[in-house]
């Protein structure tokens, strides 16, 4: 159905949204901001903007090649039945 | 070949510029250092961006489906009348 696609859309466009402009501001204002600004409780220390990026980039090659990997099994499994 | 040869050397002048940012110490150095990790996830935002703004926007043309049912169905009967085996029906 349609309105499932548009809503899945806008939910994704949403989350992306969200995503950068959070990233954009953690990494580049908030070290400008003065340390005793308000806003610096709004953000988690600038060393977890390095560390959750590369982490999520890296659980996603794993699971990435986890798929690959599963796939050319089965594909090997049925070759060898047939 | 010519778009991989694009692609190469617009990474050579990213990488050019952020080394030259390095060396100049106009920015202090902890910024430059996160800089290719925020184009990287800048990048990875903006592909979802596209595919999210696409899902929303696909057109799905109801007549040209109901088309292709009646297509399917006449397919259908035609291949078991040859002696086809179709499968579920």
């Amino acid at each position: 159905m349609e309105l499932a696609d548009r809503a899945v859309g806008l939910l994704l466009t949403l989350i992306s949204l969200s995503i950068f402009t959070y990233f954009t501001f953690w990494v580049i204002i908030v070290p400008f901001v003065d340390s005793d600004h308000f806003v610096h409780q709004y953000f988690l220390p600038l060393e977890y903007a390095i560390i959750i990026p590369v982490f999520a980039g890296v659980a996603l090659l794993s699971l990435l090649s986890l798929f690959v990997g599963s796939v050319m099994l089965k594909s090997r499994k049925k070759n060898k039945k047939a | 070949m010519k778009h991989i040869f694009k692609i190469i050397s617009l990474l050579a002048a990213i990488s050019a510029f952020w080394v030259g940012l390095l060396q100049a110490s106009i920015i202090p150095r902890t910024h430059t250092w996160l800089l290719p990790i925020y184009l990287v996830v800048s990048l990875g935002c903006y592909g979802l961006l596209m595919v999210g703004v696409g899902l929303m926007q696909f057109p799905t043309c109801p007549q040209e489906a109901v088309l292709l049912q009646q297509d399917i169905a006449e397919a259908k009967g035609f291949l078991k009348d040859k002696g086809v085996d179709v499968g579920s029906d």
